[in-house]
């Protein structure tokens, strides 16, 4: 028989006395943890799964013994009770048809996010009508505001790096025709003016061969490539220098 | 938060957001924080594609963000694991909003869960394009907003603090608790502008976001746990003093107070009883249903003193304790029998018992206690008690005896797991059964669309008969029988929630166990 007994002299600390057949035990809670603790020698083991031997003490001898599972549980096992059946109030009816309707707006919503290639593989599987209904449906945007969530998350207005640092320029769309007859012109000048001052054209086809770079649509490009860019154009070889230089390879280490 | 839970978590938002965000929130779960980076990495999505799902999360307030102690321009991100399963209760808060406000305060409450947090205008704008063809006007949806906001079911969101570049990478909020609940000013002439097209939300100077305040619901819903528990056991009247009980206890409590309510005094309770009731019987009886309430085992009231009449604290702790302990004898009644759940109060009452006196106890026969107790063992709602004495002089073999003991807190976890883990299941049988009967329920639809539009033409019944017969009766009634299916298991998901919310508030009152729940959130 147990009985138990409290004598509580701390608010936090307490012992209780159990009395097993006549034996007592004493055992001290803790009251911040509802753990128990026994005192002096003897503690308790570990509560989990019982042995053979604990069984047998706690009364299952022979044929009551239960089976030792060495497979894992049926994944369906059979109902022993057969549950009640819940009753369907006006309330629950409320609930259920809007919790369907909303799961359905949620689905609809910019908010339910399909990554690329699970789109892609829906799209295979669906037929001609579906994906004409697909067609008609077209998504809202969503909402972000994006000055309350950190700046990487915003994907819409991202700053391409080196963007600010030095534009790109870009070959103009012009007429040939017209920048022919140009050039023709500037051509008959030049040969005119030849005899007179040959030093004064140098200058100006130099100051003219800046001004050529600005506008001549190939002249940009050659620019644009002879710039570093991410394709790193610069480091082109086209093998003309190749074995001209062994870079004193040959010379043995210097020391 | 066990695996089971995670499990549920993972499947919810999958119902809900789809699958990017299920494996970031899976990703996020598994760790307290995770920068994009190694979400990306984790979940073998692509940056854009992870960002929008952390956006869509953090819009939804399942997701925080802060900056990294080692570097203030990274932001880390953690999932509000706790808040995740408020998803599944987004009916039941709009049932009591559709309640206590009507149909005007219900489009608000859905409007507002549809967009996670949104600003006033923004919402009342929506509420307005949506309700074009009712009744209800602008000053309507503005005044029943503001009654929300007052009641505190609706909550304004910490403000966004500008500053430096650090704070533009990971924004930093200010949070005013005196201002949670502030009335915001709407402005219904602008409001009128915007839906005409001459104005843009833009030019609304109000920036400030709301959201709902999922505690006070869940208050609302602890109350009417308790309230019905006392009007099923003593009676309305009973009910009704008891529902004063609590509004003076919120008077000068907080109301997620875990143990005990301050005190309440009965002359303060008659007094407010006599102002706002009108049920005579009650009044004229108070002090016989107090002594009632307070003797009672359920132990909801409990007598501290005799100052003003007699005071009384509410015993959230030992309410609770009833209400779970009801619920895990109910649990095994239905699940081993009456007997097993005999033997399972008797262990409780003795606190230790052994085998030999749990059958006489419980009268019971030797053999079939033994075969109960083992199976209640085995499903972990009893647990066993070693004690271990010392033989004679210290030299001979230990005695030990094994006593039969409940530890309610590892009882009310198990029962608590396995209720995550059959809300899992439910939810995946009823994707199952869906996905599997696709093909009929599209069909379904669209002859009922086609059917609807018939009508609409003015078509012969005749002619729309003829078309409905395309549905074969075998395919109605596998239909029929697909339908039945999923109404039981969302039935049972509604049920399940129930009693996962009845745990939860056991673990709150309890035990000190981290609940995440706040009075403000």
């Amino acid at each position: 028989m147990v009985c138990l007994a409290c004598f509580g002299n701390s608010a936090t600390r307490a012992r209780i006395k159990i009395n097993v057949r006549g034996v007592y035990f004493s055992v001290a809670l803790n009251n911040k943890y509802n753990k128990f603790e026994m005192a002096g020698r003897g503690r308790g083991g570990k509560t989990g799964t019982l042995t053979a031997e604990q069984l047998q003490a706690l009364g299952c001898v022979g044929k009551d013994m239960p089976q030792v599972q060495t497979a894992p549980p049926p994944t369906f096992p059979p109902v022993l009770n057969k549950p009640i059946a819940l009753e369907t109030t006006a309330v629950q009816n409320y609930q259920l048809l809007w919790k369907e309707d909303f799961l359905n707006r949620m689905r609809d919503s910019p908010y339910y996010i399909i990554s690329a290639s699970q789109e892609l593989q829906k799209t295979e599987l669906k037929d001609w009508r579906e994906k004409a209904v697909e067609r008609l449906k077209h998504k809202a945007l969503p909402e972000f505001n994006y000055k309350a969530m950190p700046r990487e998350l915003n994907t819409t207005h991202r700053k391409r790096r080196g963007v600010d640092a030095k534009p790109k320029i870009l070959a103009k769309k012009t007429n040939i025709e017209d920048r022919l007859k140009v050039l023709e012109q500037k051509e008959l000048k030049t040969s005119g003016d030849n005899d007179t001052d040959e030093v004064k054209v140098k200058q100006e086809s130099d100051s003219d061969h800046e001004d050529e770079d600005q506008e001549d649509p190939e002249a940009a490009l050659d620019d644009e490539m002879d710039e570093e860019n991410d394709y790193g154009n610069s480091y082109f070889d086209n093998g003309e220098a190749y074995n001209e230089e062994d870079d004193n390879l040959d010379d043995g280490p210097v020391y | 938060m066990s695996a089971d839970y995670a499990r549920l978590s993972s499947v919810v938002l999958e119902q809900c957001f789809g699958k990017v965000v299920q494996s970031v929130a899976e990703c996020l779960f598994a760790a307290s924080t995770r920068t994009l980076s190694q979400i990306a990495t984790a979940t073998n999505l692509t940056r854009k594609e992870a960002g929008l799902a952390l956006a869509v999360l953090i819009k939804f307030r399942l997701v925080s963000f802060k900056a990294s102690t080692g570097n203030p321009f990274l932001p880390e991100y953690s999932l509000k694991r706790e808040d995740v399963i408020c998803l599944l209760r987004y009916s039941r808060y709009i049932h009591l909003v559709q309640t206590k406000y009507g149909n005007v305060g219900a489009s608000i409450a859905e409007e507002l869960l549809n967009a996670g947090s949104e600003t006033a205008n923004g919402l009342l704008l929506k509420c307005l394009v949506n309700a074009e063809n009712k009744t209800e006007n602008a000053e309507s949806y503005r005044d029943t907003f503001l009654r929300m906001i007052g009641d505190h079911y609706i909550i304004k969101m910490p403000e966004l603090t500008t500053g430096d570049d650090q704070d533009d990478c990971v924004p930093k909020f200010l949070t005013n608790e005196c201002d949670f609940f502030g009335p915001p000013n709407i402005d219904l002439q602008l409001l009128a502008k915007i839906r005409k097209g001459e104005a843009s939300l833009a030019d609304a100077t109000n920036s400030i976001v709301w959201g709902m305040n999922y505690d006070r619901f869940h208050q609302e819903f602890r109350d009417t746990v308790m309230v019905d528990a006392i009007e099923r056991k003593l009676g309305e009247n009973a009910a009704e003093c008891f529902r004063y009980i609590l509004k003076l206890m919120y008077c000068n409590t907080d109301p997620w107070q875990r143990r005990v309510s301050n005190h309440i005094t009965f002359v303060q309770l008659k007094q407010a009883i006599e102002k706002q009731s009108n049920n005579l019987d009650l009044m004229k009886h108070l002090d016989q249903y107090i002594t009632l309430l307070a003797d009672d085992s359920l132990g909801f009231l409990r007598k501290v003193g005799d100052m003003g009449s007699g005071q009384y604290v509410v015993d959230l702790e030992k309410s609770f304790e009833s209400l779970a302990f009801a619920c895990v004898e109910a649990v095994i009644t239905e699940r081993f029998g009456s007997k097993a759940a005999r033997i399972f109060r008797v262990i409780r009452m003795k606190k230790y018992i052994e085998q030999e006196d749990l059958q006489k106890e419980a009268m019971i026969p030797s053999k079939e206690a033994k075969s109960l107790a083992y199976n209640l063992f085995q499903e972990q709602f009893i647990h066993v008690k070693v004690i271990k004495k010392p033989g004679g002089g210290g030299t001979g073999p230990a005695k030990s005896f094994y006593l039969f003991q409940i530890k309610s807190k590892d009882t009310v976890r198990m029962l608590l797991d396995t209720c995550f883990k059959a809300l899992y299941n439910t939810i995946e049988r009823s994707n199952f059964e869906k996905s599997e009967h696709k093909g009929l329920i599209e069909k379904s639809q669209r002859l009922d669309s086609i059917v609807e539009a018939m009508k609409e033409r003015g078509e012969s019944e005749d002619y729309i008969a003829e078309i409905a017969e395309t549905f074969t009766p075998p395919e109605v009634e596998i239909l029929n029988k697909v339908k039945n299916r999923i109404k039981t298991l969302s039935k049972a998901e509604l049920t399940l929630d129930d009693t996962i919310f009845l745990l939860q508030m056991y673990q709150h009152h309890c035990t000190t166990l981290p609940t995440g729940i706040t009075k403000f959130k």
